[in-house]
Parts: structure tokens; C-alpha cells; sequence
């Protein structure tokens, strides 16, 4: 290919990529490192506000104002931070006191101690569920996964168009819809409390602790991603030449040593990828923290973000936490990434 | 329940019938769009504003609960892409606080007659009216009737009060719980608002006034918090997750005998097609913390405002809001909520609130300290009422927090 083609061919990607990804997150650095608000002085006000049937009631007291400038209008400050917004996000200056000087509770080892204080500090906690998630689904949809494509690969050619269609319904609905209709399965008179209770195992309290809400959201997000791994799978499985099953079975394979030695391997590079996609997502789980208001069992680093966007108002420390989830991503995804260059390197 | 209303909100808008009238004076063009919180009352005034529609005017109502991250980005761009804003006295403060909303003085002289502008609708800060409020709203006790008598109880007056009943009722099977209350709710807010009634009616502050330095991690504070801690034996186990709209089923669904909940929500205790309880539910103001003290509540006003850099006509906007909360409104939809027009004749569903204010429960403090602080509570003390700490830990976690976010907005 001559470098003409090669970079008309190229390019428009590259390009899409500098101003859609390159830039953006640029731009949340760049935020990371400033913060602003307006300049406001303490002023007496009067403020008035309505009762009901025409009465009001006043209240004199102090309340930040706006201060001007020569043009009337509101002076807008826009500091330089340096990386005071990061330490902030991660509570650097919190976890130095931590390690320097644990409370430690009476009868409470070391260890424990340290481990809550640390995931009392909102990135930490976030942090250690994300994690959790992380490592709890990626290996489990890869099993239910394989398991699914070898199941649907066994049926009948006839059943097998509706089968991929049933196992794929859970990654077509919306994600904030599915973990709502999950959340009102397992609330306090929802279909799963009811039917448990029905079947006289008493009333069961899942949003009441946290080990239970761990385990409902890493089960939506098996449930949710699952489909995900399958139907690569599913995919990979139909590339796989009859030729070294049957010289395996000629060999006197059993089934197991067929799975394990013939089809495994050809789809090993295959599980890579899935690995790869879904620690990307599963590190950005929002949608089920969202949805089950329960920051104080599981919380997430993206659910951070948005918190600090949409609550506190502030642009900068959100963006200092999103830089936060990037780092993480991408110190997750080393060992995938290498793995993954292994298995594409051309044999020489 | 109010999550899934906001995601109807689309649907309901788009199936609403047109507003009544056709017609509303307004002969300009171009387009209004407003944004706006989704509850029952806003979404009437929404369809009211849509039927402002001509050919050359196009009026489009944005309802969602998500309105804040976006009003405050819209509000701090260049222009908004909003030409005006449902609002409440929380969600004010940072707007004002920043110089971003429109004096609307002018307008409200030029117009008051035309849509008899009156003197209690116009939310000041200093001269500057900033705001137009159409309704006030404010947390109170709802209890069952039937369940109360049963058991001889009074209508209890006091938290100590309430405790002592919620104990009566544990043994009662015809209820799950004794009490319900958001514990919960999207972004911990609910929560934290629970806390705050408290606080206020202990007589506790939530910063001091003249250096903003938090004060809700005293000893008001620790005690209000420790009350909810006490009030959660009585609740439902999944209360951390329950915001006021579970809360309001509970009550439908006769799973609880007690509950602190919306004034604007009573009405719903008695409509036929969503409640069980018909007739059984009783109001009454919020108990007092502190013997002969005020409910512990805050009132609130909701209304809308008109940001400076609007990208449409700033008279057409305060028109459309206008004719949306004009007198007729109020007269057709009565017993929707309390309407802060004169016009409005007082019912069963709203007694409550009234005689709330009329015990001096305080209005929700203006300032955007206030709402800072408010979201630095509800995030932490989760971490009280789940046992995982100390409720003075958790407390000084909030303060914490409070100080970074007050410094960080150039508060402190």
C-alpha cells in the first residue's frame, strides 16, 4: 500500500479520533487543574417569601452576593490548582492521617480499622466496590457466556435464531431501565420479597445490608453483561474447522479434552477481547448505584462523577474524579492489553 | 412512584391533552423553553404554558428530576439554551448567589394588572424580585386514623411522643411497620432534608451566619441524627433506600401507620385508583423535638425564574409564566396543592401545612451555604443509620465535606 493510501484510508479515523477522544480528554485534564466560582462578599438581605393567603414572612440575614465589576457585571474567579483537585478527589491528606495515625476502635485489629477508615473516604469506598464488581463479573460472564454458546451451538439449527434472541434481551434494554425493574423485584413488597415470603422463608430484607445490595447489583451486572460474552462466543464457535474436533476424536478426545484442548484455545484470543471490553465497562458501573440509591452499601468512581456534576456543582472536581476512573481503567487493563498483543502477534 | 413518573414524563407530556385554552394573549413569536422539576402541580403548569402554542410561538416544557445539572450548566453558559426555570428556595441560592437570574421588577409593573400580580407571589431578595412562586409545600406527620383509635393513641405531638406510639404499634400486625420516612432518595437529598427538620426544630443551625463555618456537627445535630437512628428501629429495614414516593406507597398500601411526608402528597391518600387507605389518613403538623417547640419542618415555596442570558424574549417568557399561574388555574385545580394566589380556598389536604407555618415552623434558609451543607449531610450520615460508625463520625465527615465544597465555591 503506498503512504498516499494508507493515510487517506487512515486518516478520517485518526481525525475522528483527535477531536471526539483526544480532545475531550484534554479538556477534562485541563479542568482538573483550575477552579472557579464567582466572587461573592457576605451581605445583610432581606428576603421575603410567601405563607399562604396573602401573607409573607421576612428574614434578614447574611447571604453571599455577587460582587461587580466596573460593568456590573458578576467578577468570575478562575484559579490555578495544580493537582489540589486530584489529592482532593482521592483525600490524599485524609489518608496520610489514616496511615500515620489509625484510630483504631477498642477491640478492632489493625487491619480492620485501617480498611474502614480508608473506604470511609468517598473515592476509596467507591473505589473498593468498583473493584469488586469488576473482578466479580468479568470471570463470571465469561463462564456463563461459553456456556450459553456451546449450549445454543448444540441445539437444532431451527431453534437456534430464537434462542440468540431470547439470551441477548437483557443487553437490549436500556441499562437504567433494567436495573430499575430489578430494583422493584427485590424491594420491600417487590416480586422476589413476595414470592420468598410465599414460600414461607419469612420477609427478606435485600437493600438493608450491604452484603445482600453488593450481591443483587453484581448479579444485574452478570445478568446484564452476559449476553455480551455470549454471542462473541457464539460467533467464535461457528469459525471453529471441523477437521481438529474430529481428528480429536479420532484420537479417543472425550469431551472434555475436546473443550479443553481443541476449542478453548481457538477462542482464548476471543476471551481476551470480552475481558477487555467489559473490565472497560464494568469500571464505569453506574447505572445500578444510580438506580438503587444505596451510596452507603455500594457506590461507584463514575457514580462519583456525576454526584459532584449534578449535586455539588462542581465541574472541576468532577473532572478530577474522571480522571481518576481513567487512571484506574487503564492500570486494569496492562496485563488484558498485553495478553491481548500476544495473542495478535504475527508468528514469525 | 416518582421514579417512574419521571421517566414517563416524556409520554405524559406528549399524550397530555392540549391546555384548555387556545388562546392567551400572548401575540409574539419565536420560542420559550423552560425547564423544570416533575411533580404533579409543575406538570399542570407545564401543559398550561404549552397551550400558549400559536404558529409563531413555540412554547416546549422540559419536565425531569434532573433539572438541577442541567439548569446550572445552562444558566452559566453564554446563553441558555432555557428561557426560564421551575425553581424551589433551595435551588435558588447559587443561582442568585451568582448574579445569573433576571430582576424581574419591571415586568411584574408592567404586567400586574393584566394577570393580577399579587404582592406574596413575588419571592424578593432585598428589592430584586427574582421569582415567581405559585405554591408552598412543607413536610408533615400522616397518620392512620383507624390505627391511632385502636390502640387509644393520641396524635403525637413530640418525637418522644412519636417514639412511645411507634413502640404501642410494633406489636401491631396489621401494619409492617409503625413509620415511614426518605431516608433515601436520589443524591442522599431526601435524607439529608430529614435531617435538617430535625436539626431546625432541636433549635441546632446548619453554619454559622457569619463566617459560614458548619454547626450541624454539634450537639443539635448529633441529637437530631441520633433521632433518626432511634426512628429507624421502627422503620422499614430498606429504608436507606426508600425516597418519598415509596414512602407515599407505603402509605397507600396500608404497610405503615405513621409517616413524615410531603403536604402536597395528602390528596393522594384518598385517590381511588391508587390507594387502599381511602378516609383512614389523618394530618397533622410535623411533631416538635423539643417540648412547646416548633414543628420540626421547614416550608418551602415553589416558582420559576428567568435566567440573564436567555436565548429567547424575556417578556414573552414572564408572559407564558404568567398566564400558566394565572387566577383561573387556581380556581379550576383547587385541591391540587397550596396555592400561594389569594384566590385559594383552603382544604382537609392542606390544613396541615398551614397550621405548620402558623406554629412557626422556619421557612428552608435561602443560601447557598445551606445547600451545600445539605448535600454534605445526606451523603455521609448514611454511614450512621447503616451502623457503620459513630453519629458524631459521620457528622464530622459531613463538615468536612461541607468545608472542601463551601471553600472550593469561594464561600469560605
Amino acid at each position: 500500500m503506498t503512504t498516499r493510501s494508507f493515510v487517506s484510508f487512515v486518516g478520517p479515523s485518526v481525525a475522528c479520533m483527535l477531536v471526539l477522544i483526544a480532545l475531550p480528554l484534554l479538556g477534562v485534564g485541563y479542568l482538573a487543574l483550575y477552579q472557579s466560582h464567582v466572587k461573592t462578599e457576605l451581605v445583610e438581605v432581606t428576603t421575603e417569601v410567601p405563607l399562604f393567603g396573602s401573607q409573607t414572612r421576612k428574614q434578614t440575614r447574611n447571604i453571599p452576593q455577587p460582587v461587580l465589576d466596573e460593568n456590573g457585571d458578576p467578577i468570575q474567579v478562575w484559579e490555578f490548582v495544580g493537582t489540589r483537585n486530584l489529592e482532593k478527589a482521592a483525600a490524599v491528606d485524609g489518608l496520610a492521617q489514616t496511615f500515620s495515625s489509625p484510630r483504631g476502635d477498642a477491640g478492632e485489629s489493625w487491619i480492620g480499622s485501617l480498611y474502614r477508615e480508608i473506604t470511609n473516604y468517598e473515592f476509596w469506598g467507591a473505589l473498593e466496590f468498583t473493584l469488586l464488581y469488576t473482578f466479580a463479573t468479568t470471570p463470571a460472564i465469561l463462564v456463563i457466556g461459553l456456556g450459553l454458546a456451546l449450549a445454543v451451538n448444540s441445539v437444532t439449527e431451527r431453534l437456534r435464531g430464537s434462542l440468540v434472541f431470547a439470551t441477548l434481551l437483557p443487553m437490549i434494554v436500556t441499562p437504567v431501565v433494567s436495573s430499575l425493574a430489578i430494583f422493584w423485584m427485590f424491594l420491600d413488597s417487590g416480586v422476589v420479597t413476595a414470592m420468598i415470603e410465599w414460600l414461607g422463608f419469612g420477609k427478606f430484607y435485600f437493600l438493608a445490608d450491604q452484603v445482600t445490595t453488593r450481591s443483587v447489583i453484581i448479579l444485574y451486572g452478570v445478568w446484564w453483561a452476559a449476553p455480551f460474552a455470549f454471542i462473541i462466543l457464539y460467533a467464535g464457535l461457528q469459525t471453529l474447522p471441523s477437521e481438529p474436533l474430529e481428528s480429536a476424536m479420532i484420537d479417543g478426545a472425550n469431551e472434555w479434552q475436546r473443550l479443553r484442548y481443541v476449542i478453548l484455545p481457538h477462542l482464548s484470543p476471543l476471551m481476551t477481547v470480552i475481558a477487555l471490553i467489559h473490565i472497560m465497562d464494568a469500571y464505569r458501573v453506574f447505572e445500578p448505584i444510580l438506580v438503587f440509591n444505596s451510596s452507603v452499601y455500594a457506590n461507584s468512581v463514575q457514580y462519583l462523577t456525576f454526584y459532584t456534576l449534578g449535586f455539588e456543582d462542581n465541574v472541576h472536581k468532577a473532572a478530577a474524579y474522571s480522571i481518576l476512573t481513567i487512571i484506574g481503567v487503564v492500570i486494569l487493563l496492562v496485563p488484558v492489553l498485553r495478553q491481548s498483543f500476544r495473542d495478535y502477534r504475527p508468528v514469525q | 412512584m416518582a421514579k417512574l413518573k419521571s421517566m414517563l414524563a416524556a409520554a405524559a407530556i406528549a399524550t397530555a391533552p392540549g391546555a384548555a385554552s387556545a388562546d392567551c394573549g400572548i401575540d409574539a413569536s419565536g420560542e420559550v423553553n423552560v425547564i423544570s422539576n416533575f411533580f404533579e402541580t409543575l406538570e399542570l403548569l407545564a401543559n398550561e404554558m404549552e397551550g400558549c402554542e400559536t404558529d409563531a410561538l413555540s412554547v416546549d416544557v422540559k419536565l425531569t428530576t434532573d433539572h438541577k445539572a442541567e439548569r446550572e450548566r445552562a444558566f452559566e453558559a453564554s446563553t441558555s439554551p432555557y428561557d426560564a426555570s421551575a425553581i424551589a428556595n433551595s435551588s435558588i441560592t447559587p443561582l442568585q448567589a451568582k448574579g445569573q437570574l433576571m430582576p424581574l421588577n419591571d415586568l411584574v409593573d408592567k404586567y400586574r394588572d393584566e394577570y393580577n400580580v399579587e404582592d406574596q407571589m413575588l419571592i424578593r431578595f432585598g428589592d430584586d424580585v427574582m421569582a415567581i412562586a405559585f405554591m408552598a409545600n412543607a413536610q408533615h406527620l400522616f397518620y392512620r386514623k383507624d390505627i391511632l383509635e385502636k390502640h387509644g393513641l393520641a396524635v403525637p405531638g413530640t418525637y418522644a411522643e412519636l417514639l412511645a406510639a411507634a413502640e404501642v404499634l410494633s406489636a401491631d400486625d396489621s401494619v409492617d411497620y409503625p413509620f415511614g420516612a426518605a431516608f433515601g432518595g436520589p443524591g442522599n437529598w431526601e435524607r439529608g432534608n430529614e435531617f435538617v427538620n430535625l436539626l431546625f426544630g432541636n433549635g441546632g443551625r446548619m453554619f454559622d451566619p457569619a463566617t459560614s463555618e458548619p454547626m450541624f456537627d454539634q450537639q443539635e445535630g448529633v441529637e437530631a441524627l441520633k433521632m433518626m437512628g432511634e426512628l429507624t428501629k421502627y422503620m422499614s429495614p430498606n429504608a436507606l433506600s426508600h425516597d418519598f414516593g415509596d414512602v407515599k406507597r407505603q402509605l397507600q398500601q396500608g404497610e405503615i401507620a405513621m409517616a413524615i411526608q410531603w403536604g402536597d402528597q395528602a390528596r393522594t391518600m384518598d385517590a381511588e385508583d391508587e390507594s387502599t387507605v381511602i378516609g383512614m389518613v389523618g394530618f397533622a403538623p410535623a411533631p416538635a423535638m423539643v417540648e412547646g417547640g416548633p414543628p420540626a419542618s421547614t416550608f418551602w415555596w415553589d416558582g420559576y425564574v428567568i435566567p440573564k442570558n436567555l436565548d429567547g424574549d424575556v417578556e414573552t417568557t414572564f408572559r407564558v409564566i404568567m398566564h400558566a399561574t394565572r387566577e383561573e388555574v387556581v380556581e379550576q385545580n383547587n385541591d391540587i396543592t397550596l396555592w400561594i394566589r389569594s384566590k385559594y380556598v383552603p382544604t382537609q389536604y392542606t390544613a396541615a401545612i398551614i397550621e405548620s407555618v402558623n406554629l412557626n415552623a422556619p421557612p428552608y434558609p435561602m443560601t447557598p451555604q445551606a445547600e451545600l451543607a445539605h448535600g454534605a449531610i445526606g451523603n455521609n450520615i448514611g454511614d450512621f443509620l447503616a451502623g457503620k460508625e459513630s453519629a458524631e463520625q459521620s457528622l464530622a465527615d459531613a463538615a468536612a465535606d461541607y468545608r472542601s465544597a463551601a471553600a472550593d465555591a469561594g464561600l469560605l
